[in-house]
């Protein structure tokens, strides 16, 4: 097969930007940033694609591979455009969507809108049915009542439906039951039976995994429609594969089915893409930091290991899967990337308040008006104003396109900021940085410090188009030595799904006591999860040997609500009741730094199946054939790095032509980022295109 | 602010100090052993100075929030001069700086360059503190002596030696005691990591440096709140609220709020309320100014800062011998009851100065049921307790919230199937009450209804509700919510229970809650007619309802405000009330 050398491409969706990288196999790149185009996306993915394809003299036909992050599913979500959805439930449980879990984000705020359900009254249905906790009958399924229910939904314009019942994680007859009346009945609409997507005890979590589904499905299958279709006329006839929120790829067939499991596609790529160039970098503990326009985050690689969560919520267009906040937003329990969001980017807006006090961000200039230094309408000071100002930015961006008004960023931050504060006009920039850098220092801690892990020991890996920026300030303020700027942090995410694997996901719930399990019934649910999971790998075209398992069981004390899992031996028969309570305590112990002799309860057996993709990018010989834009000349400008240290006549590098090694102060411009290098800090360049900084030394 | 204070500098202190209270609440969570700590989320963390004033506090329980300055000042009353590095003290007495048994106070207090600067606290609600009652929690108990362990401030450790004679005194009179003392020791390892944090921050900007700004920073605080409360009308705004009864003796128990804006300071008074009451729903002095505090904070902006700046604005007095400043031996472990109707009549005085900040009474506070006994056939006991939470009332230009914590607290509610899996109890419904809302432009939020069929052979019941006699008020012309029933049986020969009790039940016996609303906000006849048809076609109120209280006729298909009919019914009853 040729598929080791063939060309690849990724291509990420975000807010502002489309990003594609092109990848010809032979270790030669292209890449591409271009305006998004929301009303319909595909447009800006295919004129991308059909660009990067002549920029690198390929034929459509030579594509073996399209990637594809995308942010259709968040979207939907965000400003609700989704599918007129009907739920239909347990009589007496109409309301467990609506109620949730009855928590606040904040407190002390009794202006707090909960959001609205994605579902409304009366388009929750109930039917009378019943299954007991021990998964026994105690009301059989009224399918005269389904009917009538299911056609009334349809007749008042229900698009999707989504089914749960109480129970049905144990024994899921009536939902399948239902499921397959309501597509006899209603040929044509959208169907989501709860188990189909998460067979797992909690209701309320259970419901809205599957409501999302339903108010998902119709938009993003329709997408990936069009999308397809584009490829085809494009003559692209390469399989496309969707990045899922967990940072695995799937076929879009599977995106299709079950949406739920995409929503935050795209954004867990590029820390997938980091784990792998730390794995060729040899940096096995990573702190992945990413800085975009409006938000910036973080998540962790520990041991080569992507941190990951099993549930999330959606909210307000910022996504959590913090322990603390299970309070309103859409919840999915799907496997995540653990990623901590906050609101602070390149375009966050810094104000006063009436104590005094500074702050900076929720509220984003974002894309339009933008900064005011993009001179496109914007009057009020943001992060890049003040980048601007310190002389961090150069006076254009984006490969040239873009000219900044330094003048004007001086005057919004100065009538804004400096006076109010009685500061000069550098210190009230300086002190925006301080601000913004704190804020997302905050996300570092929930990802590190929250889960028991001390940052110290870690590399700060940055990217995304303002990462590279305030990587170091970041580095210092965690005490943090050592940062590493891959090649092409402004694309990198697109870049890091040429990095994946084909991930499936598939659970069964084995509620009772440890000791209660039974041996035998254990691989005998091992070996019927593993059988669906290799009939899907083998329709994504994966032989056996290119397929990994693996399975775990996932265990709490009695009387706890959050679980956690034991990866079991291979074959199964290794496990024992005494090797999982072990294994278990041991796992316990180092999340929470005690252990109980409390009794374990066994709550899921969980199957991540892999299909290894041959010929994935490994970052080993990865060259940029063609960056945009023309050479700059080296060049230097005075650049302000604080009181103490004040301004610094500071050299200016096109990042192309930088090799070997350097001590700060430095900036590098390249067309999609801008890295800054304090004084003090030692620059070195991997052989792999990566930078990395030293920050151990003297400030100079 | 002062001239040599720095805003950049002061930014980061103040951030500095918020993030070393939420590394304490993480650290909290991750050690803590029992269950009503580590997921329910009850307890709290701390930094003062070394006056023993707050400068930091982790967003976690409300209502702990104003209980650390009374605490503190016992703490420096006893120990001010007596304290030495690896000192630990801890107390839980309501009578002395606590709140009730439960909630055990520690206090370290720091040390660094020689002399004291700080103290971590951490506040920790126990699972039990011995007593008559398993979990030192219950409402019927008559005197303090009931209810378990009496820790007045006492050194756990001296000089970093534990005491052992106090040590093997709690392991005896609790029922727990390797959870209780597992928690003590989560509680420790939080105050250390204060500690390390708090004197890392004197290493970097020095000791006379970060005296100036702590002081900046609790001006500011106090800056932020009397600029709030500038703008507010001087003047004297009254409000009663009742608690339906005691368990005991007929009600109501009247909570009677005077709160007094006096240019950029506030006094708020409960003389006039109920003398102190046989059940355990007393609330110490200190409870009462937590909720007190809760209430005023919301009405002062999210950026507000927790510090003892902001409690400078603000007096707090309640008679003595009062229900809610009550006298040795009163009961007061059930005081959260207590606790929610101050805040209900804190938010009622504060209606008349911010009409547009608060919201009409929510539920009334989160109703418990309890559940102890035998699986079927087997000498296995359970106990459940759940709890109901809860509807807000119609707030100025919104409605109120349905299925939602008081925001007393921050609670989450049991899954069904969690709580079936675990209990030999099935949950029949669990929904929204239809109708149960207070009426109003805005209206209130419905209150849920909970419904439970054992299916154990036997069991007692244990049930804490309120706003059954009197229910959650409505503002500006809002009418009140429905009041909470509690029904046995209700399919069968149903009987009407009272909103607390403790019985006995059999297999398949039903006990259904239905809890109140949230009252309504503004006059109901103004309401816009296409929200309330809105609210029929979801089945949230009925057509009778929305004829009756906001005078709205629906068309036929019940979907479309009649507007013609309905503009003529509001005429009628307007000139009716005329």
């Amino acid at each position: 097969m040729e598929l080791e050398n063939g060309a690849r491409i990724g291509v990420d969706i975000g807010g502002t930007f489309t990003d594609l990288v092109l990848s010809d196999g032979r270790g030669r790149t292209w890449f591409d940033k271009r305006a998004s185009t929301p009303a319909k996306p595909e447009i800006a993915v295919l004129d991308g694609i059909a660009g990067l394809l002549q920029k690198a003299g390929l034929r459509p036909g030579d594509l073996l591979e399209v990637l594809h992050g995308t942010t259709v599913g968040s979207n939907t979500l965000l400003q609700k455009s989704g599918a007129c959805t009907g739920l239909i439930t347990t009589r007496g449980f109409r309301d467990v969507l609506e109620i949730g879990r009855v928590r606040t984000p904040d407190m002390f705020d009794l202006q707090w809108d909960k959001p609205v359900p994605l579902v409304p009254r009366r388009l929750r249905r109930v039917v009378s049915e019943r299954i007991a906790a021990d998964g026994g009958i105690v009301r059989p399924l009224d399918e005269g009542e389904l009917r009538i229910v299911g056609r009334e939904l349809a007749a008042a314009g229900v698009e999707s439906i989504a089914i749960c019942f109480i129970n049905s994680f144990r024994n899921p007859a009536h939902e399948r039951r239902a499921e397959a009346v309501l597509r006899e009945c209603l040929p044509g609409l959208a169907i989501t039976a709860s188990v189909s997507v998460l067979a797992e005890m909690r209701e309320y979590e259970r419901t809205s995994t599957a409501v999302v589904n339903a108010y998902v499905q119709p938009v993003l299958q329709s997408y990936l429609r069009r999308l397809g279709e584009g490829l085809l006329a494009l003559g692209v006839t390469a399989p496309l594969l969707v990045s899922d929120s967990n940072g695995g790829l799937a076929a879009a067939r599977t995106a299709q089915e079950k949406p739920v499991f995409f929503i935050s596609s795209g954004r867990s790529a590029g820390v997938v893409g980091a784990a792998r160039l730390g794995q060729a970098a040899g940096e096995d503990n990573l702190v992945v930091f990413d800085m975009g326009g409006t938000t910036a985050s973080a998540s962790l690689v520990q041991n080569g290991e992507i941190s990951r969560a099993s549930e999330y919520e959606f909210r307000d267009g910022m996504s959590a899967p913090a322990r603390f906040i299970k309070a309103g937003g859409y919840m999915m329990r799907v496997p995540t990337v653990d990623v901590a969001e906050v609101g602070s980017g390149g375009g966050s807006i810094a104000w006063i308040d009436d104590g005094g006090l500074l702050h900076v961000g929720p509220v984003s200039a974002g894309a339009d008006p933008g900064p005011a230094c993009y001179g496109q309408g914007g009057d009020r000071p943001t992060v890049s104003d003040a980048n601007v100002v310190l002389g961090y930015l150069p006076d254009r961006l984006a490969g040239g396109e873009l000219h900044l008004d330094v003048d004007k960023a001086r005057l919004v931050i100065d009538r804004d900021l400096a006076q109010p504060l009685g500061l000069s006009v550098e210190d009230a920039a300086y002190g925006v940085r301080e601000v913004a850098n704190a804020n997302m220092a905050r996300a570092f801690r929930a990802v590190s410090i929250e889960r028991g892990i001390d940052p110290r020991d870690f590399t700060l890996a940055a990217f995304g188009g303002s990462g590279p920026a305030h990587a170091c300030d970041l580095a210092s303020s965690l005490d943090i030595t050592r940062v590493m700027l891959p090649m092409m942090p402004g694309v990198f995410t697109a870049l890091g799904m040429l990095t994946g694997d084909v991930e499936r996901h598939f659970v069964t719930a084995m509620p009772g006591r440890l000791d209660d399990l039974d041996m035998g019934e254990l691989t005998g649910a091992v070996a019927s999860l593993r059988a669906l999971a290799e009939a899907a790998l083998r329709d994504e075209n994966f032989a056996a040997e290119q397929m990994r398992f693996a399975f775990s069981l996932e265990l709490c004390f009695d009387g706890q609500n959050s679980e956690l899992p034991v990866l079991l031996p291979d074959p199964v028969s290794g496990a024992s009741h005494s090797w999982l309570r072990q294994q278990f305590h041991a796992a316990y112990e180092a999340m929470y730094q005690y252990v109980a002799d409390d009794v374990v309860e066994v709550v899921n057996l969980r199957l991540l199946a892999r299909g290894v993709r041959p010929g994935k990018l490994d970052f080993q010989s990865l060259t940029v054939t063609d960056t945009g834009g023309d050479q700059r000349e080296s060049d230097d400008r005075r650049v302000y790095f604080g009181r103490d240290l004040g301004w610094r006549q500071t050299p200016i590098l096109d990042r192309r032509k930088f090799a070997g090694d350097a001590s700060g102060p430095l900036i590098l411009e390249s067309a999609d980022s801008t890295v800054v290098v304090p004084p003090g800090g030692r620059l070195t360049g991997d052989g792999l295109g990566n930078l990395l900084i030293d920050l151990t030394g003297e400030i100079g | 602010m002062a001239l040599e204070i720095d805003p950049i500098t002061f930014a980061v202190i103040k951030n500095g100090l918020d993030t070393i209270v939420d590394d304490m609440a993480y650290t909290v969570m991750r050690t803590a052993r029992s269950p009503i700590v580590r997921d329910v989320l009850d307890y709290s963390a701390t930094i003062c100075d070394a006056q023993g004033r707050i400068l930091a506090q982790a967003k976690t329980v409300a209502l702990h929030l104003g209980a650390v300055p009374d605490a503190m000042s016992v703490v420096m009353d006893e120990y001010g001069d007596d304290l030495v590095p690896g000192d630990v003290i801890i107390l839980n007495d309501p009578y002395a700086g606590g709140m009730h048994l439960p909630d055990i106070f520690m206090f370290k207090p720091i040390f660094h360059d020689g002399a004291l600067r700080g103290f971590s606290v951490v506040i920790a609600h126990h699972c039990d503190v011995g007593g008559r009652v398993p979990g030192s929690n219950a409402s019927d108990s008559t005197e303090i002596y009931q209810e378990g362990l009496r820790i007045p401030p006492l050194k756990l450790y001296a000089a970093g030696i534990p005491d052992r004679s106090l040590l093997a005194l709690i392991k005896k009179n609790v029922r727990l005691p390797d959870m209780v003392i597992g928690d003590l020791q989560a509680q420790l390892a939080t105050c250390n990591v204060g500690e390390r944090a708090f004197v890392n921050l004197f290493r970097k900007y020095g000791i006379d440096a970060l005296g100036q700004y702590f002081d900046a920073l609790l001006d500011y605080g106090e800056l932020l709140t009397r600029q709030a409360i500038r703008a507010w009308p001087n003047g004297r705004y009254q409000f009663t609220d009742y608690i339906d009864d005691d368990g005991f003796a007929p009600g109501p128990i009247p909570i009677v709020c005077v709160i007094e804006v006096q240019d950029d300071h506030l006094m708020v008074d409960f003389d006039g309320s109920s003398p102190q009451v046989k059940g355990a729903i007393n609330c110490t002095l200190s409870y009462t100014k937590s909720s007190t505090y809760l209430g005023i904070r919301c009405a002062l902006g999210r950026d507000v800062p927790n510090n003892a700046g902001v409690y400078r604005c603000i007096t707090i007095t309640a008679p003595e011998g009062s229900i809610l400043n009550p006298r040795l031996p009163a009961p007061v472990a059930a005081r959260a009851l207590t606790g929610y109707r101050v805040v209900d009549a804190v938010l009622g005085a504060m209606a008349g100065i911010v009409p547009d900040l608060v919201m009409a009474a929510g539920e009334g506070g989160n109703t418990v049921v309890c559940f102890g006994g035998y699986e079927a056939g087997s000498q296995t006991p359970f106990i459940l307790v759940d709890m109901i939470n809860g509807a807000w009332g119609g707030r100025a230009g919104k409605d109120g919230i349905e299925g939602v914590t008081n925001p007393s607290q921050n609670m989450s509610n049991m899954p069904v199937e969690t709580l079936e899996a675990r209990y030999p109890i099935r949950i029949e419904e669990y929904g929204l009450r239809e109708d149960s809302c207070g009426p109003g432009e805005h209206r209130g939020g419905l209150g849920l209804v909970r419904q439970y069929r054992l299916l154990a052979d036997e069991a007692v019941l244990q049930l804490r509700a309120d706003r059954a006699v009197n229910p959650p008020y409505g503002l500006f012309g809002g009418g009140p919510a429905a009041p909470s029933r509690n029904i046995l049986n209700p399919d069968g020969r149903a009987e009407e229970l009272p909103s607390k009790l403790t019985r006995t039940l059999h297999a398949g016996d039903v006990i259904r809650h239905e809890q109140a609303g949230g009252g309504g906000y503004g006059d109901p006849l103004r309401r816009d007619p296409d929200r309330v048809a809105a609210d029929v076609a979801n089945e949230k109120i009925s057509r009778d309802f929305a004829e009756r209280k906001f005078g709205v006729i629906l068309s036929p298909d019940g979907f479309q405000p009649d507007l013609a009919a309905s503009e003529a019914c509001r005429k009628r009853r307007r000139d009716a009330v005329e």
